[in-house]
C-alpha cells in the first residue's frame, strides 16, 4: 500500500483515482483498511489539500473536533456534538470532514457478517441484536448513523462546498437502496473542503449514551431555532442523519423488539433540547 | 526441626487438603494499628516504572531471532473442518511454520467461535495473520447450543449439579410470615485485561524451555508446560516480571502458550503468541451469565426462615461450577439453605475464574432479594441484616478465624443515615436514593509459599521470591513486612520476583491469596536473618541477644547502644546473612472468610434511563492492612470493574449463530474515569488473631462483590422500580421504572 502527502488541491484531486482513498484524521479510515472492510491500494493523506480553520460561519473540512469544541464562535449545537463524540485524542486527529463520512457502528457490518450492506442478503440485525440500531428507515438495513456533528449540522441547516459543488447537507446523505447501497452522494473522489454553518438564535445538542463518555449516540438529538423556525435532528437513530419534522414525528418510527426504548429517550430529548433553545 | 502437617487450603471457594512442612517457630503477630512501616501507605516500589513506560511487560519482550504466531479460530460457533488448506499460508511471505488442527490445542471440531484450529509463525505479526487470513477451510456447520435453560433440560452439563441443603426449606417456609421470590440474572463479563493473553516461548536444545508469560501463577505455568512437554519441571523456566491484568484470566498456560512452544520447537527459534484484542474477548474466558431464581422467607421481626435459589450458570463448553449459591450459604445466620447449582455446557468459549467468580453473581441476587424482604417487611434493610448476622460459618459448623462484618455495619451507618438527604435531592427527573449491600468471600490463601531474604555488607535487603505482582502493589507489601522486621526503611528493601528460576515457589496470585499466602513467608525469612543479626551483633558487641533489637537501620541496645546494621555486615565484605520462611498452615477446624458493606448513592434519571453512581462507601474487614495506599487503590480498582459490571458492560452473543458481537472496545463498553464515583475506602484493619503470622486477608476480590448489588438496592430506593438483570443499561432501567408504575403499592406485610 501506498501513502501519497498531495501538497495542494489540485495534486489531491489528481491522486484520487480508482483504488485509492482520501485519508484525513485516520480514527475512520484506519480501522476499516485495518479490518479489510475498505480495500486500496494507495491511500491519499490530504491534511495540506482541504482548508483547515474557522473564519466566520465557515469551517475548513480539515479542521478537527478538537478545535471545533473549544471555539466560543460555533454554535453550541455543534460544539456539544464535537466534545461528546469519542476522546480527546480521538477529537485530536478526527475531522469534521471525516466525522460526516463515517460509516456505521452496526457489529454485523463491522464483524464482516454478509449483510444486506455488504451487498448480501439480509440484514442480521433485525433477527439478531439490535438495541444500537435504527428505529426509522430500518429496511431493508437497521444500521444507525453514528454521528453527532452531522445531527448538529443538519438543524443548523448547514451548506457543504465540496471540490465541486455546493450542496444543503441534507442532500450529502441518502438512503441505500438495492441497486446503490451507499449512505452518501458523493462522486468517486469528491473531496468535501468546507462547511458553510449559519448562526442560528439559538442551538443545542443532547446525547444518550451507555456511558458518560467516549460511546457512540444510542439517541442524539439536535435543535436549533432560526428566525424560520426550529428545526429537529437525530444522531444513531436511522441509517443516515434523521431530520425530524417535530416530535410527533416519533409515532411514525418503525422500532425493532429491542431497539423501542430509544424512542421513550428520544421524547424526552426532544423536549429538553426544545426548552432549552426556546425564545 | 522439621514437622510435617496437614492442612487445608482454599482457593476461589474450592477446598483441598495437603501435606507441609513447617520449619520455624511459629512467630508472635505483631501488635494491631500502623507500625513502622506495615500498616503505613508507602507508593508502589516499581510505580514510576509503570507510569514512564519502564517496565517491561510480556509484551515488550522481543527476543533476537522472535518470530510472531497468529491462530485461525474457528468463526462458527459448533462446526467440523471437512478439508483445509494450509498450502498457500506456507508459502506466504515469512512465513517459517503452520500447524494444522491434527496437532494439540488445536482441532478440527471447533466447539465455540474463537477456538484454535491452526496457526502460523511468520517473521512479522502482520506476515503470520496475514497467512491465517491465506488458509482456506471448508466448514461444515454444526448446530450450535447456546441457550443455558436448554442445556439444563437436556442434561448437557459441565458436572454433576451441585446440591447443597441444612435444614429443611419446607419447615422453614411454613414458619414464614413473608415470602419474596424472584429471579435474577447477570451478563456474561468480559476481564480485559490491558496486556493481552501472551507468552513467549524459546526451546535451549530439545529438553529445556524458557516460557515469558503475563500470568497470575508462574509455578502452575511451569507444571503444566512440563507435563505437556515431558519435561522435568527444573527444565522449565517462567518469566513474568510485569504484568498488564488478569483478574482471573491468566492462571495458567492457555492454548496461546502451547501453540508458541509447538511452533517455537518446529522452527527452532523463540516464537510469540499474542492475542489480538478480539481474540482477547473471544477466547480467554469470561465471567458466565447466570439466571438466579431465589426465594426468601422471614418471620415478621426479620429472622429468616428459610433461603432457597436454583442457580443456572452458562458456563460455555469448558470451565467449571462457580460457587453462585456460595453467598446464600455463607452470608447469614439461617437454618434452612437450599442451593441448586448447575452448570450449562454450551458452544460457547470456556469461563474462567473472573474476580470472585459466583460470589459477584450470586450477591448481586441475594443481596437485591433481602432488600425486597426488608421492604416487604417495612424494615430498615440494615437492620434486616443485623438481625440475621452470622456468628459461625452454618455450612459445616466452624468458627470464623475472625469476622468484624458488624464493626462494617456500624461504620456503614452516618453513609446509611443519608438516605433521607439524598432523596430530598430528587426533583422531577432525577431520582435519588441510597442502598447498600454485604459482602463475603474467602481470601485466607494457604500453604506452600517460601521467601528467601538475603542481606548484603551494605546493610541492604534483598527478598527473593518466585511469586509475581499482578499489578496489585504486592511487591511494595513484601517490602514492608520485611522492612518492618528486619528494622530497615523500605527503601532500603529489594523484592526480586517472577522467575521460577531465580527464587522458591511461591502461590498463585488469584483468590485474594498473595498477601496471606506469601507476606507470612516474608516475615518468616525476614525474622530468620534478623534472628541472625542479633546473634552476631551480640557476639560482636558483647551484649546479651535479649538486649539488642533492629531499628531504623541500626542495631539498638536496651542500655542505650546503637551501631549502624552496615556496621556489622559490613566485616563480611562479600558475605552475605541468609534467611528462609515458609507459610505455616492455616488454622485447624475455622473458617477463614473476609466480609464487608458497600453503601451506593445513585441518581436515576427517569425520562432516560439513564443512572449515575455518585459515591459508594466500601467498608470492608480483610484483616491487617499492610499498605493502606495500595488497599485503597485496590478497593476502587474493584467497584470501577464492579460499576461496568453493574451499568455497561455486556459480551453480547448473536442468538442464532452464537457469534460474539462486541469483540471491540467500542462494542464492549467498560466504565471511563468519567463514570467513576467518589469512591470511600474505610478498612477495617484489625488482624485476623488466627490466621498466621500477619493476620491478613486477601483483598484482591472483595470490593467487586457486593458493588452491583449496593447500586440496584439504591434504585430501587429512588425509584421504587426492581432493577433484577445486568448489567442496568437504559432500557433495563426504562422497562423496570414502566413495570413499578404499572403495579399498585407494595403488598401488605404477610405471607
Amino acid at each position: 500500500m501506498d501513502i501519497l502527502r498531495p501538497d495542494s488541491l489540485e495534486a489531491a484531486r489528481a491522486a484520487l483515482k480508482n483504488g485509492s482513498v482520501a485519508l484525513a484524521g485516520g480514527t475512520e479510515l484506519v480501522p476499516l483498511l485495518r479490518d479489510r472492510i475498505v480495500e486500496a491500494d494507495t491511500i491519499v493523506e490530504i491534511r495540506h489539500a482541504v482548508p483547515r480553520g474557522i473564519q466566520g460561519t465557515r469551517i475548513g473540512a480539515g479542521t478537527t473536533l478538537g478545535e471545533l469544541e473549544v471555539d466560543p464562535q460555533i454554535p453550541d449545537a455543534l460544539r456539544e456534538a464535537c466534545r461528546l463524540a469519542a476522546s480527546p485524542q480521538l477529537r485530536a486527529m478526527g475531522t469534521i470532514g471525516g466525522n460526516l463520512l463515517q460509516a456505521t457502528r452496526c457489529w454485523y457490518w463491522r464483524l464482516k457478517y454478509p449483510c444486506w450492506l455488504h451487498g448480501g442478503g439480509r440484514c442480521f440485525a433485525h433477527e439478531g441484536l439490535h438495541r444500537e440500531h435504527a428505529v426509522f428507515a430500518n429496511a431493508p438495513c437497521a444500521s444507525a448513523h453514528p454521528s453527532d456533528v452531522a445531527a448538529a449540522l443538519l438543524a443548523l441547516g448547514a451548506t457543504v462546498r465540496t471540490d465541486r459543488r455546493e450542496l444543503p447537507i441534507a442532500e450529502l446523505y441518502r438512503l441505500p437502496t438495492g441497486d446503490d447501497r451507499r449512505m452518501t452522494g458523493l462522486e468517486p473522489g469528491e473531496l468535501i473542503l468546507e462547511l458553510e454553518v449559519p448562526m442560528p438564535a439559538a442551538s443545542t445538542y443532547l446525547k444518550a449514551m451507555d456511558r458518560k463518555r467516549f460511546a457512540f449516540a444510542l439517541v442524539g438529538v439536535a435543535a436549533a431555532r432560526s428566525p424560520e423556525g426550529t428545526r429537529l435532528a437525530l444522531a444513531g437513530m436511522a441509517p443516515i442523519p434523521w431530520l425530524l419534522e417535530d416530535e410527533s414525528a416519533l409515532d411514525e418510527a418503525t422500532p425493532l423488539p429491542g431497539n423501542a426504548y430509544k424512542l421513550e429517550i428520544a421524547r424526552a430529548l426532544i423536549r429538553r433540547a426544545l426548552v432549552a433553545v426556546a425564545p | 526441626m522439621a514437622r510435617l502437617i496437614r492442612t487445608e487450603k482454599e482457593v476461589e471457594g474450592r477446598y483441598t487438603e495437603q501435606w507441609i512442612v513447617v520449619d520455624e517457630d511459629v512467630l508472635e503477630q505483631w501488635p494491631a494499628g500502623p507500625l513502622e512501616t506495615v500498616g503505613r501507605p508507602v507508593p508502589r516500589a516499581d510505580g514510576g516504572q509503570r507510569a514512564r513506560g519502564e517496565a517491561r511487560y510480556t509484551a515488550d519482550i522481543k527476543l533476537p531471532g522472535m518470530l510472531h504466531a497468529a491462530i485461525l479460530r474457528s468463526p462458527h460457533a459448533k462446526a467440523r473442518v471437512r478439508r483445509i488448506d494450509t498450502g498457500r499460508a506456507r508459502r506466504a511471505p515469512g512465513v517459517r511454520a503452520v500447524l494444522g488442527p491434527e496437532t494439540g490445542p488445536l482441532t478440527d471440531e471447533p466447539p465455540y467461535e474463537g477456538a484454535p484450529v491452526a496457526a502460523v509463525a511468520a517473521e512479522t505479526s502482520e506476515q503470520a495473520r496475514t497467512a491465517v487470513s491465506l488458509i482456506e477451510v471448508e466448514w461444515e456447520r454444526l448446530e450450535p447450543l447456546l441457550d443455558p435453560e436448554e442445556a439444563v433440560r437436556r442434561n448437557e452439563l459441565i458436572d454433576e449439579p451441585n446440591r447443597e441443603e441444612r435444614g429443611e426449606v419446607e419447615r422453614g417456609l411454613a414458619e414464614s410470615d413473608a415470602v419474596v421470590e424472584a429471579e435474577y440474572r447477570t451478563q456474561t463479563v468480559l476481564h480485559n485485561s490491558m496486556e493481552t493473553h501472551q507468552a513467549i516461548c524459546e526451546w535451549d536444545g530439545d529438553d529445556r524451555l524458557t516460557v515469558y508469560i503475563s500470568t497470575q501463577f508462574i509455578w502452575g505455568v511451569r507444571e503444566e508446560v512440563a507435563k505437556r512437554f515431558g519435561l522435568p519441571e527444573d527444565h522449565v523456566r517462567v518469566v513474568c516480571r510485569f504484568m498488564g491484568g488478569g483478574f482471573g484470566s491468566k492462571n495458567g498456560p492457555g492454548d496461546y502458550t502451547y501453540v508458541a512452544a509447538e511452533l517455537a520447537r518446529a522452527t527452532g527459534r523463540p516464537v510469540k503468541c499474542a492475542l489480538t484484542r478480539r481474540e482477547e474477548n473471544l477466547d480467554s474466558g469470561n465471567r458466565n451469565s447466570t439466571i438466579q431464581r431465589l426465594r426468601v422467607g422471614a418471620r415478621s421481626d426479620g429472622t429468616l426462615t428459610f433461603l432457597d435459589g436454583e442457580f443456572v450458570n452458562a458456563t460455555g463448553w469448558d470451565g467449571w461450577l462457580a460457587s453462585t449459591g456460595g453467598p446464600m450459604r455463607l452470608l447469614y445466620a439461617c437454618e434452612n439453605v437450599r442451593t441448586v447449582e448447575y452448570g450449562a455446557k454450551l458452544n460457547t468459549p470456556p469461563m474462567a475464574a473472573f474476580r470472585a467468580p459466583g460470589f459477584v453473581e450470586g450477591t448481586f441476587g441475594l443481596e437485591c432479594l433481602l432488600d425486597e424482604l426488608a421492604a416487604k417487611l417495612e424494615i430498615d434493610p440494615l437492620e434486616l441484616r443485623r438481625r440475621n448476622h452470622s456468628t459461625h460459618d452454618a455450612v459445616d459448623e466452624r468458627p470464623f478465624s475472625s469476622k468484624q462484618l458488624l464493626e462494617c455495619y456500624r461504620r456503614a451507618e452516618p453513609h446509611w443515615e443519608r438516605r433521607d438527604e439524598v432523596r430530598a435531592r430528587s426533583d422531577a427527573t432525577w431520582k435519588r436514593g441510597v442502598g447498600l449491600a454485604s459482602q463475603v468471600w474467602y481470601g485466607g490463601g494457604g500453604p506452600p509459599s517460601y521467601a528467601w531474604v538475603r542481606i548484603g555488607g551494605d546493610g541492604r535487603a534483598a527478598v527473593i521470591t518466585g511469586m509475581q505482582d499482578i499489578g496489585t502493589g504486592s511487591a511494595t507489601a513484601m517490602a514492608q513486612i520485611a522492612a518492618e522486621e528486619l528494622g530497615l526503611p523500605v527503601d532500603r528493601i529489594e523484592v526480586a520476583l517472577g522467575d521460577s528460576a531465580r527464587g522458591p515457589y511461591a502461590t498463585i496470585s488469584a483468590g485474594s491469596s498473595t498477601i496471606p499466602s506469601m507476606g507470612p513467608a516474608v516475615r518468616a525469612a525476614a525474622a530468620d536473618a534478623a534472628r541472625q543479626l542479633i546473634e552476631i551483633a551480640a557476639q560482636r558487641y558483647d551484649r546479651e541477644e535479649r538486649v539488642l533489637s533492629l531499628k531504623n537501620g541500626q542495631i539498638v541496645s536496651s542500655d542505650g547502644g546503637s551501631w549502624p546494621l552496615e556496621e556489622i555486615t559490613g566485616l563480611l565484605e562479600s558475605g552475605q546473612i541468609l534467611g528462609k520462611g515458609s507459610r505455616g498452615p492455616n488454622p485447624t477446624g475455622m473458617r477463614v472468610l473476609t466480609f464487608g458493606v458497600q453503601v451506593a448513592e445513585v441518581a436515576v434519571d427517569v425520562e432516560t434511563g439513564e443512572v449515575v453512581v455518585e459515591k459508594i462507601v466500601a467498608i470492608h474487614d480483610v484483616g491487617r492492612v499492610i499498605n493502606p495506599l495500595g488497599a485503597s487503590s485496590q478497593v476502587e480498582g474493584g467497584i470501577i470493574q464492579g460499576l461496568g459490571h453493574t451499568l455497561s458492560e455486556e459480551r453480547l452473543l448473536d442468538p442464532s449463530t452464537g457469534g460474539n458481537l462486541t469483540q471491540t472496545l467500542d462494542a464492549y463498553k467498560i466504565p471511563t474515569i468519567a463514570d467513576v464515583p467518589e469512591i470511600v475506602t474505610d478498612l477495617v484493619d484489625v488482624p485476623d488473631e488466627h490466621l498466621t503470622n500477619l493476620g491478613s486477608k486477601g483483598l484482591g476480590e472483595p470490593p467487586i462483590i457486593p458493588t452491583a448489588a449496593a447500586i440496584a438496592n439504591a434504585i430501587r430506593d429512588a425509584t421504587g422500580a426492581d432493577v433484577r438483570s445486568l448489567p442496568i443499561t437504559r432500557e433495563e432501567m426504562l422497562r423496570a421504572l414502566r413495570e413499578a408504575s404499572r403495579q399498585p403499592a407494595r403488598e401488605e406485610v404477610g405471607a
